[in-house]
Parts: structure tokens; sequence; C-alpha cells
């Protein structure tokens, strides 16, 4: 009894002395003070707030070795262990910035992220969906940004200086290979990837990652959705087919799949096409995607893809078009893409995946059969390790076989003969990126390839730098050496080719605030180890082509001035020449164009319930070779320049209605883009040319969307 | 000997008595300073205390409900975007905390579609279906722990007056909604914690007001 009345009053004189007043001042490391900081004695109620001049001052009751803890969002934590003995304590705190933060530093030279909405990124996932004259097709709405350059009769994208080929499609780190469908010769094919599969989208065109090889000029990344988040069944009828799909979720998956029926023909009946079609493209595709969570933080991610597509048309001859020869296509394409990703502990986590890629192409040439298959596997695992708070590596490998088969009847001896090649790549790479403090940052890395076919070793050094000044400007540099395969139609006649090479150097500014967005890049590349046809004769090969490309490319996009409306315009001059394929010497590829201007321009009309768009493009002339031409003055010849203006508008006359139309080229301009000429000279010793134009002076889209789900105001604007 | 064990099984509850006393206290202080806050400042002092009581407790889920309130009323008052996220953020983390200590807690979930309602200010053209979509289903949930939650029917009410507005529809399902959380409110016993949130009648009799 005694011993507790002995507590009881010990424990009240302790309370009795045990005041403690704690004041002081929370600065940042500018010593700029931080109002409203939270300031606490862990494990109590005590604490306060900063005021606005940074000063704090509260009262204790609690005693002894207590930890005093500051924070505010933005800045890491500070803690300080203190003793409180009833004197009164100072404290001046310095809070250090958190790095990584909205306002941080990044690493913008030579890419365009369209990533998480909440971040300040440049192009929203929506925003591809939207732009008009691209309908809904990924490279046509990043057709519109800097670094590309409008090559209107494919449809894909050319990036500066570069062919189509050099830009290539990942998804979730997996390279795809053929990401573009099959289209009729000079007319534009479309990717074989819908935007609304994605929630973000990089598009670099130059100094990208270690990870990402096998690319010459660009690495377009998309990263696929997570989890679904709620039921719904969509249903869409389209002026050229129609598709239905559905979404089932469950507490930790979810599973979608989509059917698509699309056939032009009925189109092709009511709008004169430039095209002799025998059978116009008809295609049946089908999509299935399956997302698991497991275990803490893991997350499985399949997506497949399969798809048919065939068509029959006459070409004629360019000397006598009476003359014509029956062209049929049929492709068959597989797409498999299942990845895991999951963090091993705080510091470590790890990323792997595995990609199936399968087209092929069958043609028939006045019934003789020629066919194409293209076979891949890429397998790949990436480690990200936390080292501190500053630095972050990264290090992984992958493996990449494909198969390539070509073969084609020989009239001669009424057999099939055919050529083909396995390349197994094996690569590994290694990035380490340091954020020096809010303001730097630096990554350095680099990528080993050992390529089985040709049996070369390659090494190749990447460097990405960033400064941000203040708050909002900031400068980027980026260099690295890149290199890819030449294309299967060399490597089947010579399995020894080297990989093609190029060299980046890219120095970027840019201020992103909220809602506008200010960007000028100069880059120069240099080629090296390009094919070229050595003797003039298309079937020797040699890697000795080379060449360059430089320019400057602007960019500015502004949703904020106008009400409602949001617009960008971009700007790009390129300088390139090269000496590659069958080129006498170094000339301007007939791809390439020096200036190529796009003004994009959205305006939600509220009265209306509409979306309006428009977007102008306009591609200076591009070169065409003239086998009337001396070999000096290769190339020398232009097209006029092209100029486009397409519009777009979506109405939403119910919550889950969308009827959406779209049409390109609303002036009907006749685009040229390129000659092509007889392969004989006529009777005077000439040899003739044919326009290669647009199929038809305008294409018009109408679809109509509806959205099934228990939420009415679901619609499928998201995915449009 | 049994003299002693009882007096201190006394000293002992009175000592948390004295606690939970402490707590009620300070939460009804800072609850009243969250509903009342006219400034940026107030609300940051009510959410930098509320955080503090949350962190001493570790047990308690209104603390991190009422900071999360403070966060969003903070995120309604401010302009610029990137801001309004990061007040966002920072309530969405005490919800999920919140939710780490009261799993089925109906207003914990309401609040959390709060959260996806106002990150549609931010930017409505690109977020507007996605969000609004994902704040319905959301107040959905909170109804469906407990379909008695009038602040989930209201916010719910609010999200629908929303979109009817936005496609110039009479808001008649959003005016059904809004009575029925009104009368929610009305029939509301008193609740056993007398920490339970109260507000948003006020609210839902202005939205009902543009029904008449």
């Amino acid at each position: 009894m005694k011993l507790i009345f002995a507590l009881l009053i010990v424990s009240i004189t302790i309370t009795a002395w045990g005041q403690t007043k704690i004041s002081g001042s929370v600065k940042d490391d500018q010593g700029e003070p931080i109002p409203g900081a939270n300031i606490l004695i862990k494990d109590s109620y005590d604490g306060t707030s900063s005021a606005i001049d940074g000063t704090f001052s509260f009262v204790s009751e609690e005693k002894g070795s207590q930890i005093l803890i500051i924070s505010f969002v933005g800045y890491k934590e500070y803690s300080q262990p203190i003793e409180l003995t009833g004197k009164a304590i100072n404290i001046a705190a310095l809070l250090k910035e958190e790095i990584n933060q909205l306002d941080g530093v990044v690493i913008s030279a030579g890419s365009f992220t369209a990533g998480e909405e909440k971040r300040r990124t440049i192009l929203k996932p929506v925003d591809i969906a939207t732009t008009a004259g691209a309908t809904a097709d990924i490279a046509g709405a990043l057709n519109t940004l800097p670094g590309t350059q409008k090559v209107g009769e494919t449809g894909r994208l050319f990036v500066r200086g570069g062919d189509d080929s050099e830009a290539r499609t990942f998804i979730d780190g997996m390279v795809v290979l053929d990401a573009y469908g099959p289209s009729a010769p000079n007319t534009p094919s479309r990717g074989r990837f819908l935007p609304f599969m994605f929630k973000g989208t990089s598009f670099s065109t130059g100094g990208y990652s270690a990870e990402y090889g096998q690319a010459l000029s660009s690495a377009l990344v998309l990263n696929s959705k997570d989890i679904a988040e709620m039921n719904q069944t969509d249903i869409g009828i389209l002026s050229v087919g129609a598709d239905v799909a559905h979404t089932q979720v469950w507490d930790r998956a979810s599973v979608s799949g989509k059917i698509q029926y699309t056939n032009i023909k009925p189109y092709f009946n009511l709008i004169n096409q430039e095209i002799d079609w025998r059978i116009p493209p008809e295609s049946g595709e089908g999509s299935f995607a399956y997302h698991q969570k497991t275990g803490k933080d893991g997350l499985f991610k399949f997506f497949g893809n399969l798809n048919h597509t065939s068509y029959s048309m006459y070409s004629h001859e360019i000397l006598d078009p009476s003359i014509k020869y029956q062209y049929d296509l049929t492709n068959n394409y597989r797409y498999g893409n299942g990845s895991y990703q999951q963090s091993l502990n705080p510091k470590w986590s790890m990323r792997t995946g595995i990609a199936y890629s399968y087209n092929q192409n069958k043609t028939k040439i006045d019934g003789n059969p020629m066919n194409e298959t293209e076979e891949g596997i890429h397998a790949k695992a990436v480690f990200e390790h936390s080292v501190s708070e500053q630095l972050e590596v990264r290090m992984g490998g992958e493996i990449i076989n494909r198969y390539y088969e070509a073969s084609r009847l020989n009239a001669a001896t009424d057999a099939m003969e055919s050529l083909s090649f396995t390349e197994p790549l094996s690569a590994g790479f290694t990035e380490a990126e340091f954020y020096a403090s809010s303001h730097f940052v630096a990554k350095a890395g680099g990528r080993f390839e050992y390529n089985g076919l040709n049996d070369q070793v390659y090494v190749d050094p990447r460097l990405s730098l960033a400064y941000k000044p203040g708050k909002q400007g900031q400068f980027s540099f980026a260099y690295g050496i890149f290199r890819q395969s030449p294309l299967n139609k060399y490597i089947r006649l010579n399995n020894l080719l080297n990989a093609q090479r190029a060299e980046h150097f890219i120095l970027n500014y840019q201020i992103v605030t909220d809602r506008k967005t200010f960007r000028v890049e100069t880059y120069y590349k240099r080629y090296d180890e390009l094919t070229k046809f050595s003797t003039g004769n298309p079937t020797v090969i040699t890697t000795s082509g080379n060449g360059y490309a430089k320019g400057v490319e602007v960019f500015w996009r502004d949703n904020e001035t106008l009400k409602n409306v949001d617009y960008w315009v971009s700007y790009s001059f390129l300088d390139t020449k090269r000496d590659y394929l069958n080129f006498p010497s170094l000339a301007i590829p007939s791809f390439a164009s020096a200036h190529n201007f796009s003004f994009v321009y959205k305006h939600f009309i509220t009265d209306w319930k509409t979306q309006l768009g428009f977007t102008y493009s306009y591609s200076s002339p591009r070169t065409y070779y003239n086998p009337n031409k001396p070999s000096d003055e290769f190339n020398s010849d232009r097209t006029p320049s092209y100029q486009d203006l397409s519009a777009n508008l979506a109405y939403l006359p119910k919550n889950n209605l969308i009827i959406y139309v779209s049409c390109t080229n609303l002036l009907g301009r006749d685009n040229i883009f390129g000659y092509e000429y007889s392969a004989l000279p006529d009777a005077n010793g000439v040899y003739v040319s044919r326009a290669i134009r647009q199929a038809a002076a305008r294409f018009l889209f109408i679809g109509v969307f509806i959205t099934l789900s228990k939420n009415k105001s679901v619609n499928q604007l998201p995915n449009l | 000997m049994k003299t002693i064990n009882l007096f201190f099984l006394m000293f002992i509850s009175i000592a948390t008595l004295a606690n939970d006393e402490k707590y009620y206290e300070q939460m009804g202080k800072q609850i009243q300073a969250v509903y009342t806050a006219k400034t940026m400042d107030e609300y940051q002092a009510a959410v930098n205390t509320l955080d503090r009581i949350a962190a001493a407790e570790k047990s308690k889920w209104e603390p991190y409900y009422y900071s999360a309130f403070g966060s969003i009323m903070m995120a309604t008052r401010e302009n610029e975007g990137s801001k309004k996220d990061a007040y966002l953020d920072q309530a969405l983390a005490a919800i999920e905390k919140g939710k780490g200590i009261a799993p089925n807690e109906s207003e914990l979930v309401a609040l959390e579609g709060f959260v996806h309602m106002i990150r549609v200010t931010v930017d409505p053209a690109s977020r507007g279906q996605q969000y609004s979509g994902l704040a319905m289903q959301t107040f959905g949930k909170a109804l469906g722990m407990n379909p008695n939650n009038p602040r989930a029917m209201s916010l719910l009410a609010q999200m629908q007056f929303g979109t009817a507005q936005f496609f110039k529809q009479q808001p008649t399902e959003a005016c059904a909604t809004a009575t029925k959380a009104l009368s929610l409110f009305d029939n509301a016993t008193k609740p056993e914690n007398p920490l339970a949130p109260i507000w948003g009648k006020e609210m839902t009799a202005g939205l009902a007001q543009n029904c008449k």
C-alpha cells in the first residue's frame, strides 16, 4: 500500500515539473521558411504547426528522452532526439527536399511521356485518341509531335531522318515485331494496338535507356493498363465493321476480351477508290487480357492478340495500264505478352516478361505464291535497386530469338525455294540514375549485346543529364550508341551482316507547367554500318553505308488560355543525307522532308455536348528517284508539299452513348507522295512515271459506341 | 493483497480513462476545427494536429478520417492542379491508413469516393470519365457497407447532379438520391461513437434546393 502511494506521489511530482517549452524554426536548405510544417513529439499529442515565418513554439507535458519529428509534404522527415527536463529547448531545423517530387528534375531529352494522369505530362493517353486525323491510331497521333516526318502513304512513324523500321514498339518492356497491320502497297497501315489498352505512352525520338535495344532511331514504349476497375460491356458499330468487348472484375483480378470484325467493302462501294480492289480488306481480330494481383504488391499481366486479314487487288503496269496482275494477301498475326512485377524488399524490385510474336504474309502474284514468316520470342528480367534516396541502379538481361523464312515458287523448276535464318540475340544492360539534388540528375549505363547469327559482340554506352536551375525550366542532354539488325530481306541474303549503328547527341530545353508546355530540342545523329548494295547489285550486300541527320524542333501546347480549348503546335526542321542501298553517293532519302508542321486543336462545346477537333499538317516537298536523270542527280526531283486538314467530332447525347465522326483531308487536296517508274523505258527510251496518291481524297469514319454497365455514367470516351 | 490488486486495477482503468478522455477532448476540438476552418492555415493546423493524434494513437481511425477530410477541403480551395493533387494524395494516404485500422468503415470509403470526385475537377476533360466512374463505384461500395450512410448517399447525389448538368439532362435521379440522403440525415440515430462524422446535411439541403 505504502509503495503505491509513494509511486503515485512520485508521478504527480514528475508531472508538476515536467513542462518543457520547445521552440524554434523550420527552413528548407535554401534558408526559406516552411510554414505549415507539423512539429510533434513522437507518440504523444504534443506539438504544433509552424507559422508563416517558419517559427514554432509549444509546451510539452512529456518528460525524459523523446524524439522530435518535423514533417512537411515534399520534404524528408526531420527527427531529433531531445531530452525533456523542463529546460526550454530551441531547435533550428533544416528540412531536405525530397527528390522525385512533382516539380523535381526529370530526364526529358528525346522523350515525350504520356503517362499517369496525375503527373505533368506533355500528352495524355486520351489525347492520342482524340487527335483529329489520327483516327485513334497511335502512330497517327504521334505524327503530330516534333521529331516525326509525315510519310502519308505508309501511316507509319519516321523519326529524325530514320526510316520506319528504325522506330520500334515495346509493350510493357517487351519488343513487338511487326507492330503495323497489313495494308495495300502505298496505302497507310494502322498500328496493331489501340491506344485505349495503355495507361501510359513514352515516345522517345532518341537517346533512350539502355534497356531498349534493336531500335536505331526511336522507341515507343507502351505500358498496358493495370487491373480493370469495373464490369462493363462495350459495343461499337462502325462504318467499317463492328466490335464488342467485355470486362469482368474481381477483387484481385480482371479479365477482358474483345472481338472485332472489319470489312471495308461497303464503304469502298460508296466512295470511289484509286485502288483497283478485287476483294477489299476484311479482317477478324480477337484480343484477351488478364490481370492478377499476387501477394502484397505483385502484378501479373497477360495480353494476347490474334488477327487474320486478307484482301485481293489488281496492280496495273505503268507503261500499259491495261496489263494487270492480281495481288492477293493473307496475313496471320499472333502476339502474346506475359509480364510479372513485384518488389522483393523495400530496396529491390523485379520485372520479368516473355513475349511471342508471329507474323505471316502469304502473297500471290497472279497465283504464284510468295510467303514470308517471322516468329520471335523475347524473354527479359530486370532488377531495380534503390541504393539510397539519391541513387537507383537498374540491371537486366534479355534474349530475343527470331526466326525468319521467305519462300516462293520458282516458275522454271516449279518447286518452292526458300531462304531462312535464326537470329539468337542475348543482351545485358545496366544503368545508374543519380539525383545529386532536385536540380540535377544523371543517368549513365551501357548495353551489351551478342548476336549469335553473325557472331558479333556490341557494347554501347548511354548517358543522360538533366539540370533544372529554377522552378520550371530545365535543360537536358542525352547521348548514346544504338544498334539494330538490318532488315530481314537483307539478312536472308547475307547472314553475317553487321548491325546498323546510330550515334545520338540531343540537347533539350523545356518548361512544363500545369497546362502549358514549351519545348525546344536540337540533335545530331550519325549513321554507320547501313546496308549497302556494294556493286549496285542488290544481292551483294555489305554494311558500308553511312549518313547523318540533324535538326531543331519546337513544341508548344496550351490548354489554359482559352476556355475549353486545348491546342498544340509542333515544328521540326530536318537536314539529313545518307549513302545506303542503291544510292550512288550521299543523298536525301525519299522519306525525309525538311520541314514538318502540325497544329492540333480540340474544343469542347459544353452546350452541344460535343468535342470538336481539327488537325492541320504540313510536310515540305520530298525527294524521289527519277531513273531518267543521270546518277549525279540522284533523288534530286521533288514532290509537291503535303497538306492535310482533318476534323473529328465526338457527340455525347447520353451518358453511355457516343457518336463519333471523323474525316481526313477536308479540303480534298490531291497529295502526291512520290512517283513510281516503269521497270523498262518506253519506245522513246524514257521511263514513264506514275504518281503515288492517296487512295481516296478523304477518309470518312463514323462510329457509334455504347457502354453497358451498372454504372450509367461510364462511356467509351477514354477509348476513342 | 486483494485490496492492492483492486487498487491497481482501478489505477490502470483510471489511467486509460484519462487517456481516452484526452483523446475525445482533443478530437472534439480538432473535429470542430476542420468543420469551421476558414483559411488554408487553419485547415493545415487542424490537419497537422490530427496527424499527430493519429500517429500517437495508432489504433484509431477517426484522426485519419478527419485529417483526410481537412486535406480534401484544402484541395477544394486550391487552384493549381498539381497542388490539388498533392492534397488529394495526402488525403488518400490517410484514408488508406484508416482503412488499415477499420477496414469495414463505410465513412472512410465514402471519403475515398470524395477524393476521386475532386480529382475530376483538376482536368475534367481528360479525367472526367475515369474518375467520375471510380467515384460512383466507391460511393456504391460505401453504401454497400452501410446503406444508411447519409454522406455516401449525399456525395453520390452530388456526382449524379454534376453528370446530369454536364449532359444537360433533368437531374431527376440526382434529386431522388438527394431526397433519400436528406431522409437518412433526418432519421439518423445518435451515433454510439461520439466522434462519428456528422457533416453533409447542409450541403445536401443546398443540392435539394436546386431540385425545386
